[in-house]
């Protein structure tokens, strides 16, 4: 496996050193998932977090006599969940693949515990976590602006 | 750079309306609808992509509307116009054999030609997508003039979609990349949900050499330039097309002034470079 090469250019490895990189490598699966499967169920605990290589994934909102709201889409070189970092490691919506999706799926323990005992490696971690939650905010708020409303 | 004729060297008369009449009229949205006009007078409408008309409902009223395609050697001129008001109205329950009086175009449009050679990326909001079909068009029937061509198309929901044949057709090309992004949808949508800017990650496009062309709500354009400054794209390289309330569309009557310029004699397309300042005062 390659990191770089399966995500070409992506600014969430921009400032991973080599040695980090490899790290990252080591703890990672490349997945397929076909169009309506499961990456993980809202509620569930955090085990394995992902960046699409190709392919789309849905976050979604799953309700009772409903069916699931998809709140926004990932697709490649987005990073899918960010709860996996933060206690209490559960998910708090469900991915699911819309597409025929490739991944790359890191061991979240792993990635938590060498971030423990590698500063450096926690925080190019958090700042990764950080940019995907501060660009969601953003494009949150936007999207609360009803922009395509008249009047522009 | 492209050179463009100010409005009064291209066009004769630059008050006087020309009669022309609705040939063909398709429903887009639940308040948007595309009509084919033809002139009735003489030979069709020369436009360059971006450009506008003023397009007069008879005993009614005058507005400016982009220019959504056509062919002047066919004499076909298209508009796609939202139904916000008593002239607007007027155009979009228009029939075929509906007079109307168009004069134009006006303006100053996309950078067709100095997009050449480059990377385009095209990002439409909205109706915003209808002053950039020309472009797509333009684009796509010489498309070896240019590099990697994209097309981002954000709206509100599905429902809110223009030309959805026509977005199917480019999707099915080799030689475009179309993605499309809704805010909110409902079953049966298999599309991306999320903000527009969103989608500018997973293109490919050179950063330093792209020519990219914006049209929608401002905010809109002012988030998608910012986010592709922040990938490395000069704001001059960034064109976004501005909307006022434009009367004489020749730069006399000043109700489109923006800063020092007038939208209809200036713009529509300016660079971001040249109005990014002025997006954050808003009193302009």
């Amino acid at each position: 496996m390659n990191l770089s090469v399966d995500l070409g250019r992506t600014e969430l490895l921009a400032h991973l050193t080599d040695e980090e990189i490899a790290f990252l490598e080591s703890v990672a699966i490349e997945s397929e998932f076909a169009e309506g499967e499961v990456l993980f169920e809202e509620d569930s605990e955090a085990t394995r977090f992902y960046i699409v290589i190709s392919g789309k994934v849905g976050l979604e909102l799953v309700s009772p006599r409903r069916r699931p709201i998809v709140i926004q889409t990932l697709g490649r070189g987005e990073l899918v969940g960010l709860s996996w970092f933060f206690p209490p490691h559960t998910w708090s919506w469900r991915a699911r693949a819309l597409d025929p999706t490739r991944t790359l799926g890191f061991d979240a323990a792993a990635v938590r515990a060498k971030c423990v005992e590698d500063h450096n490696l926690s925080e190019q971690v958090l700042r990764i976590v950080a940019k995907q939650a501060v660009n969601r905010l953003h494009a949150t708020r936007t999207q609360l602006l009803d922009l395509y409303e008249f009047p522009r | 750079m492209t050179v463009v004729l100010s409005t009064i060297e291209a066009t004769a008369e630059p008050m006087l309306p020309r009669p022309f009449e609705v040939v063909a009229t398709r429903r887009e949205t639940a308040d948007t609808v595309t009509l084919d006009f033809a002139a009735t007078d003489g030979e069709g409408l020369q436009f360059s992509p971006g450009q506008f008309t003023m397009i007069y409902a008879f005993g009614v009223g005058e507005v400016p509307i982009s220019v959504a395609g056509g062919s002047a050697d066919d004499n076909v001129l298209t508009h796609t116009v939202r139904a916000v008001g008593a002239v607007t109205d007027a155009i979009c329950s228009a029939e075929a054999g509906t007079q109307f009086g168009i004069r134009g175009p006006y303006g100053i449009g996309w950078p067709m030609d100095a997009a050449e050679g480059g990377d385009v990326v095209v990002v439409a909001g909205g109706i915003g997508l209808a002053p950039l079909r020309p472009v797509i068009l333009r684009l796509l029937d010489n498309r070896a003039r240019y590099g990697a061509v994209s097309l981002l198309y954000g709206t509100r929901s599905p429902d809110d979609l223009l030309y959805e044949e026509e977005l199917r057709q480019w999707r099915g090309r080799f030689d475009i990349e179309v993605e499309v992004t809704v805010d909110r949808a409902a079953d049966g949508w298999y599309g991306d949900i999320g903000l527009v800017t969103n989608l500018l990650t997973r293109i490919e496009y050179d950063p330093e050499n792209v020519t990219a062309m914006v049209c929608g709500p401002e905010i809109m354009m002012k988030v998608v330039a910012r986010e592709m400054g922040r990938a490395g794209t000069d704001p001059s390289s960034v064109y976004v097309s501005m909307e006022r309330n434009m009367k004489c569309a020749v730069g006399f009557c000043g109700h489109c002034q923006y800063g020092p310029d007038f939208i209809c004699r200036d713009g529509p397309v300016f660079t971001y470079a040249a109005v990014r300042d002025r997006m954050r005062v808003s009193e302009l």
